[in-house]
């Protein structure tokens, strides 16, 4: 049969052929460096990953990691405000960076030319950041904003808030990335002068570079630009754990809309969670692609759903297997959630068969492998396995792993977590604008 | 891991400054009309491949907005012998992926797959192509549920603004002004006849581009895709349309209300370029300084000096027809005019000033250091360059000529284009936000004004 020749060709090709190349060293500061030579086209991605996100804030602050990752564009010692973005367009390049609940990462895609310049730029505003007041009141302006774009004006991520502040009651990842609105409007300079001497050591960076180098020539311009930046105390342990859920949470949100959404969510532990591979399998199970089990049930079957999102996402501290639903119009919350645990349950009692199985692996398999394409992707995925798998290195280990999972594997840990007790369930329900003007 | 494609690439683009290459690729004509795109590339195994139709927006019936996407959506809904499910299920067994859309002026499929399943992936896609069998039931299934995904759209302004300023700026009859996607009355009056007789005059050899990029060997993967191709009728080349050149002898806004919205969302345009313009280049350039990058000079006015957005930007169209040159963003409601006025002080500022010299050579180098993995670093962006080439009667030397066109530019001719097409009279204005709020204050950009709710069906006001 024609798809048991398709498991053959691809797990042994997936296995053999992406193994990924990696000059690894660590600075005397503390720093890693991680080197991947890529001579497709004269360009290089430079990450660097900061291991501080919004787990590590404080009520009252909470958003200034985010917060922070916009400072860091607004001058330095010896490159001052707008400098390091009119330098760096200026020679070919661009950047962007992203805040997480567990890091802040800054990202860097420039022509190899620029090398050198990145590396001293870099350094200049890891080593001796500006604290300009009047610039720090207009970047609150640009973070409320962000705020305003991405959770008041988007009823997904206003209910992705809501899900968060309801399924975490002690952990920080109760409270959002970008911050409270009251929050972004309070921190101070002090605030923010803490948060850089705590986040921005060293020693708790890891860098990537991935593309047109030699290892020599980064090391070189590392130890030269970097290696002279003490080391710092890092952040403290986050000490808060989750206590364990003893019963469902259900969270609504009335706001004027066309369409409700769903958002349900269960407990999980951690990216070194030894059954986070089961969590990708199940995930892909789930809501990979067209033919997973919720897409074709929910979307194509019974049509109560656009579409199925949500998932995984590796996290320092446990975290969530999280499903989101956009709901089709005359269709109720209560149909979707009915039919979603019916599928759980029958995900944690009946095994997967083993072509389904193996679909899932290719699946898992060809997606990772496009994650490889680009140099930036490869940066990224690199600076990710090393913060939270432990080794960049773990990469080549991911698709033995994802290989090794079975289908009682999968019975066990739907069961362990598909449960109501551990279920946190958020709604949006639309009103009617008239409403709202009363 | 990469080294064969090293090779390829490297002898290309030795340095910044030198000129890039498009790799080599081969181009035939079939007997059926069809054209066939080859370009082997051997980095990684995986092989991408961009079967494009021509027509999209262009090519649609009065009235039935969106239907060449509602029709490719279709097409991987039962084919041959296949259901819509096993069609799912064919392509995730492989680890294959497939995305089908339109645009302003083509339909079409986007594969990607591991090399080594290119004959299982092309029998799927062939039968895609060819022998589509569209379902009753999948047909009502995918109306019902693109009229959702109208209202969903409308839930969320930063998505929804793009959609009512191609309603506001492109006349009634322009194909540009639906923006290539359906609406609530659209979908209402599409079914199968007219959905099926869409896929007729659409899915033909006349209209076929078909690319592919990646790991391969021609000489194994030309007849396969050949005989792929051969199975669908040559059928006729679809008119191209030609609407009359865009003239605003008047300011005019819309303004679009959604009274829970905390933040105004506006786009500002005047008429703009099409891809072959011999001005591109340079208003490439001009746009680059404009909004085109984060050290832009809306971006640093608007957000960086003033606080009031997290982003504002300006687009400029390049399509087969003559688009718009517009300024984007956002801001919250209090700060609406506020941040159009700023906004409108920039573009005075560049028609004022011009650029110099040096913003020429920073605007050349940042569009040549990005050039290269935005376009040509993966077997899918080499697959969408040379679709975009192709419906545009484009050859190679469009890219292998780009850096040396870049380069000889002179900041008197990039003024002298811009001069040419950016404007501040008779701007066309599209907000969307609590329209109670800023009714008031923003009559003031435009005498025309045409206020509608986004409650009312379509992206546009009928008489304007």
């Amino acid at each position: 049969m024609r798809r048991i020749l398709a498991v053959l060709w691809l797990a042994p090709f997936a296995m053999s052929a992406q193994m990924v190349k990696v000059s690894e060293h660590t600075l005397s500061n503390g720093m890693k460096i991680l080197i991947h030579e890529d001579h497709d086209v004269p360009n290089v991605a430079l990450y660097l990953f900061f291991k501080i996100g919004s787990r590590n804030e404080r009520p009252g602050a909470t958003g200034i990691s985010h917060f922070f990752e916009h400072m860091m564009f607004n001058g330095a010692k010896k490159y001052g405000p707008k400098q390091f973005d009119i330098q760096m367009e200026k020679a070919g390049g661009r950047n962007n960076a992203y805040t997480t609940r567990d890091v802040t990462v800054y990202t860097d895609w420039f022509p190899r030319t620029a090398l050198e310049l990145m590396f001293d730029m870099e350094a200049d505003r890891i080593r001796d950041l500006s604290f300009d007041p009047k610039i720090v009141e207009s970047e609150r302006g640009v973070v409320s904003s962000e705020r305003r774009t991405s959770v008041e004006n988007n009823p997904f991520g206003l209910l992705y808030e809501q899900f968060f502040a309801t399924a975490y009651i002690a952990h920080p990842y109760q409270w959002p990335v970008i911050g409270w609105a009251s929050d972004i409007q309070s921190w101070t300079i002090e605030d923010l002068k803490a948060h850089y001497r705590m986040g921005y050591a060293p020693n708790n960076c890891v860098v990537v570079v991935s593309g047109d180098v030699r290892p020599g020539e980064v090391l070189a311009l590392a130890k030269k630009y970097f290696e002279p930046i003490p080391r710092q105390e890092p952040p403290p342990p986050v000490r808060t754990v989750e206590p364990p859920q003893l019963g469902e949470r259900r969270v609504n949100v009335h706001r004027p809309a066309n369409l409700p959404i769903l958002l349900v969510g269960f407990h999980i532990g951690s990216a070194r969670d030894p059954d986070y591979p089961v969590y990708e399998v199940m995930d892909t199970i789930l809501a990979g692609g067209r033919s997973s089990r919720l897409h074709q049930r929910l979307v194509e079957k019974e049509q109560l759903v656009l579409n199925v999102g949500g998932g995984i996402n590796p996290s320092l501290d446990p975290g969530q297997f999280l499903f989101s639903f956009q709901i089709r119009s005359g269709r109720q919350p209560a149909e979707v959630e009915k039919s979603l645990y019916e599928e759980l349950e029958r995900l944690a009692r009946d095994p997967v068969p083993p072509e389904e199985l193996q679909k899932v692996k290719n699946q898992i398999l060809a997606e990772f492998y496009r994650q490889l394409k680009t140099i930036a992707g490869k940066a990224n995925l690199l600076g990710s396995y090393e913060v939270f798998f432990g080794s960049w290195n773990e990469i080549n280990a991911a698709p033995a792993k994802i290989e090794k999972v079975t289908a009682d594997d999968v019975r066990r840990v739907a069961a362990k977590i598909f449960s109501p007790r551990n279920r946190t369930v958020a709604t949006l329900i639309p009103e009617q604008r008239e409403e709202v003007a009363k | 891991m990469k080294a064969r494609g090293a090779i390829l690439l490297l002898l290309a683009m030795t340095s910044m400054t030198a000129q890039v290459r498009l790799p080599e690729f081969t181009r035939e004509q079939l007997p059926n009309g069809a054209t066939l795109i080859l370009l082997p590339r051997h980095d990684v195994p995986l092989i991408s491949v961009r079967a494009v139709f021509r027509g999209g927006a262009e090519a649609e019936p009065a009235g039935l907005n969106g239907i060449s996407a509602v029709t490719v959506e279709l097409m991987r809904r039962g084919a041959g012998k296949r259901t819509a499910e096993q069609i799912d299920l064919d392509l995730d067994f492989l680890g294959a992926t497939i995305q089908s859309g339109a645009n302003r002026n083509a339909a079409f499929f986007a594969l990607e797959f591991l090399s080594r399943t290119a004959p299982e992936a092309m029998s799927i896609l062939g039968d895609i192509l060819a022998r589509p069998t569209f379902p009753e039931e999948e047909v009502r299934k995918v109306l019902a549920r693109t009229a959702d995904q109208v209202r969903a759209a409308k839930d969320n302004p930063a998505m929804a603004i793009g959609r009512y300023f191609n309603g506001a700026f492109f006349p009634a009859g322009h194909p540009y002004r639906h923006s290539g996607a359906p609406d609530e009355s659209s979908v209402s009056r599409m079914n199968r006849e007219e959905i099926l007789k869409h896929f007729r005059r659409m899915a033909t050899g006349k209209n076929l581009i078909f690319i592919a990029a990646g790991d391969f060997d021609p000489q194994q993967f030309a007849p396969l895709a050949r005989r792929i191709l051969t199975e669908i009728p040559a059928g006729e080349t679809l008119p191209a349309a030609q609407p009359p050149a865009l003239r605003f002898p008047q300011p005019r806004l819309l303004l679009v209300d959604k009274p829970d919205a905390t933040q105004t969302y506006f786009r500002i345009g005047m008429p703009g370029i099409d891809r072959r313009h011999p001005d591109r280049i340079a208003l490439l350039v001009v746009n680059t300084l404009f909004g085109g990058r984060f050290t832009s000079m809306l971006n640093d006015a608007l957000r960086v000096n003033a606080g009031l957005t997290y982003g504002a930007n300006s687009l400029l169209d390049q399509d087969r027809l003559p688009g718009a040159i517009a300024i984007n963003s956002y801001t919250p409601t209090a700060t609406t005019v506020q941040a159009i006025d700023l906004a409108l002080e920039v573009l005075q500022r560049l028609l004022r000033e011009g650029i110099s010299q040096d913003q020429l050579d920073s605007a050349r180098a940042y569009i040549k250091g990005n050039f290269p993995t935005e376009r040509l670093e993966t077997a899918d962006q080499l697959c969408a360059l040379l679709a975009d080439l192709e419906l545009n009667g484009l050859d190679r030397s469009d890219v292998d000529t780009f850096f040396q066109k870049l380069d000889a530019l002179t900041a008197a001719q990039v003024n002298a284009v811009l001069r040419r097409h950016f404007t501040a009279d008779n701007l066309q204005f599209c907000l969307v936000g609590n329209a109670s709020a800023i009714r008031g204050q923003v009559g003031k950009y435009a005498k025309a004004m045409k206020e509608i709710s986004v409650k009312d069906a379509g992206f546009s006001a009928p008489d304007f």
